[in-house]
């Protein structure tokens, strides 16, 4: 292999790419479960109006309908549609994931690569501090992160009081946490990388290190880093929904799978379908992200083109 | 289905088989009574840490001298009877200061015993209010030990209480937490170190520091205490062989025990919330006793008086009338938890059935915001003639259930009459350290209060119980009303304690009270008793002295009766 | 190897010094305190009241003073009294560390055990039946919210069938082994449904790899037996990675698994340091932290350690071993 960052092959690799993610079964039924989930939690108004009814509208005589007609998967302890309530939360689900696992894979990035790139001291400084980063333990920081005061960190009080603030909060708290694996793995894959002949070429070219930097690492570390991105998002909504459970997660009344999982415990026994439906949702969900993961690995990892 | 039931079944088969030579053959009189509640108590000094987990347990094992009965009626447990003025035990004096300060007999039962046998004296009593007032000792209300100015024994069973003011509420001490001077003497040498080396920490299981009908034989932090019957005892001698109080926090952990058999009973006092009580109810309406008990918790709306909104009375009363709340009584609370119109409770002695009651009327509630300058917008949001929208932050503790539940009808609720609300929630430490206590929620405030019956409640609404930065955040005025009728008032209520008046005054409070709105009152709590329907005798409380104080009156047997 | 153990102990002991700052500092950072919450469940207890125990406790001195005087009695082994328990931090740390170790011993070993066997089936045979269903397991025990899980486990098999107790550690007057054994099932199901997942895969992935390697070729061609060829040539080669791996997570063996622990009332670290952060309780959350952190430290260094296991070229003390 030689330097491969020419367009001329892209395009057939591209394609090689997708033949063999297509033969990943489970990657691909994963991957429309999700669009689909996604196209749900997209069109939460739209079925509001086609149900024709108002999602955050209390009801005190609608509360536990049972599935009709007007509420598909019926109403909950508020009498308000719970699907259209699921849709609302996968939203809020959804994009907390996302947003966290991108800052997070960013941020891994900027402390992975200059380090494996550059080596020596900068890299024994920055890998030690992320070596103490991932010993922290995880979950009590979490707890004491969530319950900081804002303002008193100097955060304005218009954001720090914000309905969303609880969403930035968290949003940030897990990419502070969660960039440890990215820039572990984009560092070794930039020492791997740097030893390689395409990249010595460049240098012997004489192109500068930015140039290096950009057009011939960066490139060849993002596939593996969307494969741990992927992989994280599943995680996160994992997370997002413990921190639920311990009463630290996105607060009512903005719902979130977690939260409202999380509120159907103490209905188990008299309304077990309010549970039962955020459940699935959050496993079927964090299952086609490790699918997903899973082959987009098998088309991204250049070792299998061997 | 054929299977799943022939697997359930075998489940019992195994299960018989496992338990059936495990356990004894059903005992006679009194095995096992296995408690659930939802915390466990950190320490066992009565003194230290006041904790509803630590009162239900150690009720089991101790008495107070004074306490409130399930009636809610001052009751003597380890005194011969109430002191009063007309029975003599009780005199006005004057204090060595020259203020008024009054003197109260009280007199011990005879036969007190320790668990270890050494008889509970006078001595006990003045070692009790010395490790009370100290303020190294780290002892919960100091405040309250302070207020007694000396102790004067007279011998062994009769004792004088000099108090540093007068009140109409005098006799009653239920936070004297009797000490056993013999026992704990050594440890408070030391005053700073005795919340560390008292032994009911360092030997909880001490028979002598116990003298209820059980005593605690065995604790497990974080995890359970045992209690066994106290030979010593001379009251009705308790009916079961052990009583086990078992700590699971996790709700549905809790209502799975109760079904599994791990537990027999989910105490009301620190147990289930009531709708979450209900709703295991309604799927299990006949397999257990449910016995929900009317609460003094006060679940209310503290309004921010100097909120430019709020300031002006009729949009809080138009916040009352735009909100549904017997539909919420009713529909969340299975209608077990009333509607609240003051600050007391339906069953005080002391409540006014005539006080003002503002019913659901959402077209009064607009007209009132029509006047106040609120008028209605295109969005539905009302707003002011600057064109300032009618907006309002609503705040709680986070993680609360209940009231999450009840905020999000409002929030509801209140759209509909134009209001737009703002819901915003923190963690309890955090609402309670900080922004209640120092007045920093903008508009409103919703959590809850315990109080006993009859309480005055002067720290919440005297003017000069504000909290304010120059005080030390001191008081419990958080609303901020200063109102002199209601000064006058609670001043007096204090003092004037002939019938006729007091009643009167009350009256007049709760008017006051129900005119000015410091506070949207929404309902009083009930604590929901989940129980076997062999157990007998319980008969709870609803104020913070538990049912545990009248332990050796309940009966029955897991098993018993019924085959 | 000796200069190495004492670098690595010697940063260890740093992070550690670190690690109590953050945290001291972290916790005060979190506005109030239990006694603030005492005032609205206690009509008898005065605003004087709360603001006198606030300074028992020291509340009002500053957070530096107070990590200060924290230090330097730590530093002298006083690691001072639990507030919430009233007794010393590390008396009552001590049996919920034994009952958590305990747990996780047995998750692990478990885990372990299911996994080796089902990721060198997957590897032998990729795209198998075998292989996906042992893929499908795997990502359906990472994919459970953890309390929804332990949920279902409890309404099964304790509610419903009865044959496990729903929660708690023992029954009180029996606390036999067989007594404990049985509350353990459930909480170790649960736990080892979560962790089996990862392990497979990390060896179904390793076993492909060293499957693809020449010597395992060779040693085919020369007809070898294939579960010869399994067990004896390519798990060993494999395994080697799987003990870094193991070695990586030893330390989350004693930081407890907060949420199970909640749901069965396991009395472990996890709920105990959650519970005393939120507690304020300082003395007792720092003691169950840094001893939670100290032992990831030292996995992570056995995990280098082992690295030299598997690539005898890596030079320690040059401080490359962690890629």
């Amino acid at each position: 292999m030689t330097i491969q960052s020419g367009a001329v092959a892209l395009g057939s690799q591209r394609k090689r790419m997708w033949s063999r993610f297509q033969r990943h079964r489970m990657a691909m039924i994963s991957g429309a479960l999700l669009l689909g989930l996604a196209l749900l939690a997209v069109a939460a108004p739209g079925l509001e109006i086609l149900l024709g009814v108002d999602g955050g509208r209390v009801d005190l005589y609608q509360r536990f309908q049972l599935p009709s007609l007007a509420h598909p998967l019926g109403t909950d302890e508020l009498g308000r549609d719970l699907l259209v309530r699921l849709a609302y939360g996968g939203q809020v689900s959804l994009s907390v994931a996302l947003v966290a696992a991108a800052f997070s894979a960013v941020l891994g990035t900027l402390v992975g690569l200059p380090a494996g790139y550059f080596g020596g001291r900068f890299d024994d400084i920055l890998m030690r501090f992320t070596d103490g980063v991932i010993s922290l333990p995880l979950l009590p920081l979490l707890i004491v992160l969530v319950a900081v005061d804002l303002e008193k960190l100097g955060v304005p009080a218009d954001i720090a009081q914000s309905p969303n603030a609880g969403l930035y909060r968290i949003i940030f708290i897990i990419a502070l946490f969660g960039w440890t694996t990215v820039a572990r793995l984009v560092r070794a894959e930039t020492l791997a990388l740097k030893t390689r002949g395409f990249v010595r070429a460049a240098h012997a070219m004489g192109a500068n290190e930015a140039t290096v930097i950009f057009r011939h690492i960066l490139p060849n570390v993002v596939s593996p880093t969307i494969v741990a991105t992927t992989l994280s998002v599943g995680n996160i909504i994992l997370l997002e929904s413990v921190l639920s459970f311990l009463g630290m997660g996105i607060q009512p009344p903005m719902a979130s799978w977690g939260n409202m999982l999380t509120n159907a415990q103490d209905l188990m026994w008299s309304a077990p379908q309010l549970a039962v439906w955020p459940g699935l949702f959050i496993f079927f969900t964090v299952i086609s992200f490790n699918f997903l993961g899973d082959g987009l690995q098998d088309a991204l990892d250049p070792r299998a083109l061997n | 289905m054929g299977w799943r039931r022939h697997l359930v079944r075998l489940g019992s088969a195994a299960c018989a088989a496992v338990f059936g030579f495990a356990l004894p053959p059903s005992a006679l009189a009194g095995g096992d009574l296995i408690i659930g509640i939802s915390q466990f108590p950190g320490n066992f000094n009565p003194n230290i840490n006041a904790m509803a987990a630590k009162t239900y347990i150690l009720h089991m094992a101790r008495r107070p001298i004074t306490v409130f009965d399930a009636d809610w009626r001052l009751i003597c447990m380890l005194c011969t009877e109430l002191p009063s003025l007309e029975n003599g035990r009780a005199r006005e004096e004057t204090t060595s200061e020259g203020k008024s300060g009054m003197a109260v007999r009280y007199t011990l039962k005879p036969g007190l015993k320790w668990g270890d046998g050494q008889p509970i004296t006078t001595e006990d009593v003045a070692f009790t209010w010395k490790v009370g007032r100290e303020p190294l000792s780290g002892v919960t209300v100091l405040d309250f030990y302070k207020r007694i100015l000396s102790v004067e024994v007279h011998d062994k069973r009769n004792f004088t209480l000099h108090l540093d003011r007068r009140t109409c509420d005098f006799a009653e001490i239920n936070e004297f937490e009797l000490l056993p001077k013999h026992l704990e003497a050594e440890a408070f040498a030391k005053p700073a170190e005795y919340r560390h080396r008292s032994l009911y920490e360092t030997d909880t299981a001490n028979p002598g520091l116990w003298y209820g009908p059980y005593r605690v034989t065995d604790v497990v932090s974080g995890s359970r205490v045992v209690l066994e019957p106290n030979s010593l005892w001379t009251g009705t001698p308790p009916h079961f062989k052990r009583v086990i109080v078992t700590t699971i926090s996790n709700t549905a952990s809790m209502t799975s025990n109760l079904l599994a058999g791990g537990i027999d009973y989910v105490a009301g006092e620190i147990g289930l919330t009531l709708d979450q009580a209900a709703a295991f109810r309604s799927r299990y309406p006949n397999r257990f006793k449910y016995v929900f008990k009317k609460s003094l918790v006060y679940e209310h709306i503290d309004l921010n008086l100097e909120n430019p909104i709020l300031k002006d009375p009729r949009v809080r009363r138009a916040l009352l009338m735009a909100v549904d709340r017997k539909a919420i009584s009713k529909q969340l609370f299975d209608g077990y938890q009333p509607v609240a119109n003051s600050v007391v409770n339906p069953l005080d002695t002391v409540y006014d059935p005539d006080v003002r009651k503002v019913t659901y009327d959402p077209s009064a509630a607009g007209k009132l915001l029509d006047t106040a300058g609120w008028k209605t917008s295109e969005s539905g949001i009302r707003r002011n003639a600057g064109g300032k929208p009618l907006r309002l932050q609503l705040m709680t503790t986070a993680g609360n259930r209940t009231r999450e539940l009840v905020e999000q009808v409002l929030q509801s609720q209140w759209r509909d009459a134009g209001f737009d609300i703002r819901i915003r929630n923190e963690p309890a430490r955090v609402f309670f350290g900080e922004t209640v206590t120092k007045r920093k929620f903008p508009a409103m405030a919703m959590y809850a209060w315990l109080t006993s019956p009859a309480k005055v409640p002067r720290g919440q609404l005297h003017s000069s119980m504000i909290p304010t930065a120059k005080n030390g955040w001191s008081g419990q005025n958080y609303p901020g009303i200063k109102n002199t009728q209601l000064d006058e008032t609670l001043d007096s209520i204090e003092t004037e304690c002939a019938p006729a008046a007091n009643k009167m005054l009350w009256h007049r409070l709760q008017d006051l009270y129900a005119t000015h709105l410091p506070a949207l009152p929404l309902y009083f709590r009930a604590e929901p008793h989940i129980m076997p329907k062999w157990l007998k005798g319980v008969r709870p409380t609803g104020h913070q002295y538990a049912s545990t104080l009248w332990i050796e009156h309940w009966r029955g047997n897991k098993g018993g009766g019924v085959k | 190897m000796i200069r190495f153990l004492i670098n690595r102990l010697g940063g260890s002991l740093v992070v550690l010094l670190i690690m109590s700052f953050i945290i001291y500092g972290l916790i005060g950072l979190m506005p109030g305190d239990p006694i603030d919450e005492m005032i609205a469940a206690n009509p008898d207890l005065t605003s004087e009241d709360v603001a006198h125990l606030k300074s028992l406790h020291g509340l009002d001195k500053p957070i530096m003073e107070r990590y200060g005087n924290w230090l330097s009695a730590a530093l002298g082994g006083d690691f001072g009294y639990s507030r919430i328990h009233a007794r010393p931090a590390l008396e009552i740390l001590m049996p919920h560390l034994w009952n958590t170790t305990v747990l996780m011993s047995i998750v692990m070993a478990l885990s372990l055990a299911i996994a080796i066997p089902l990721g060198v089936a997957a590897a032998y045979k990729p795209n198998s039946f075998l292989d996906y269903g042992a893929n499908l397991i795997s990502f359906a025990g990472i994919s459970v919210p953890p309390f929804w899980l332990a949920l279902l486990a409890i309404i099964i098999f304790s509610v419903t069938l009865g044959w496990f107790p729903a929660g708690g550690m023992e029954t009180v007057g029996d606390g036999g082994l067989g007594d404990r054994a049985r509350h353990m099932v459930l909480p170790v199901m649960v736990l080892t449904l979560h962790t089996v997942g990862g392990y497979t895969r990390f060896i179904r992935a390793s076993m492909i790899q060293t499957l693809r390697q020449d010597f395992i070729r060779t040693a085919r061609a020369k007809g070898m037996s294939d579960i010869r060829l399994l067990i004896h040539h390519a798990l060993r080669n494999a395994i080697l990675p799987l003990v870094t791996v193991v070695a990586l997570g030893f330390g989350s063996l004693f930081s407890g698994a907060l949420i199970t622990e909640t749901m069965f009332s396991w009395l472990g670290v996890g709920k105990l340091i959650f519970d005393s952060i939120l507690g304020n309780d300082f003395n007792l959350a720092l003691v169950g932290l840094l001893f939670a952190t100290l032992m990831t430290l030292i996995g992570n260094i056995i995990a280098d350690i082992a690295y030299t296991w598997v690539d005898p070229r890596i030079d320690l003390a040059a401080g490359a071993g962690r890629a």
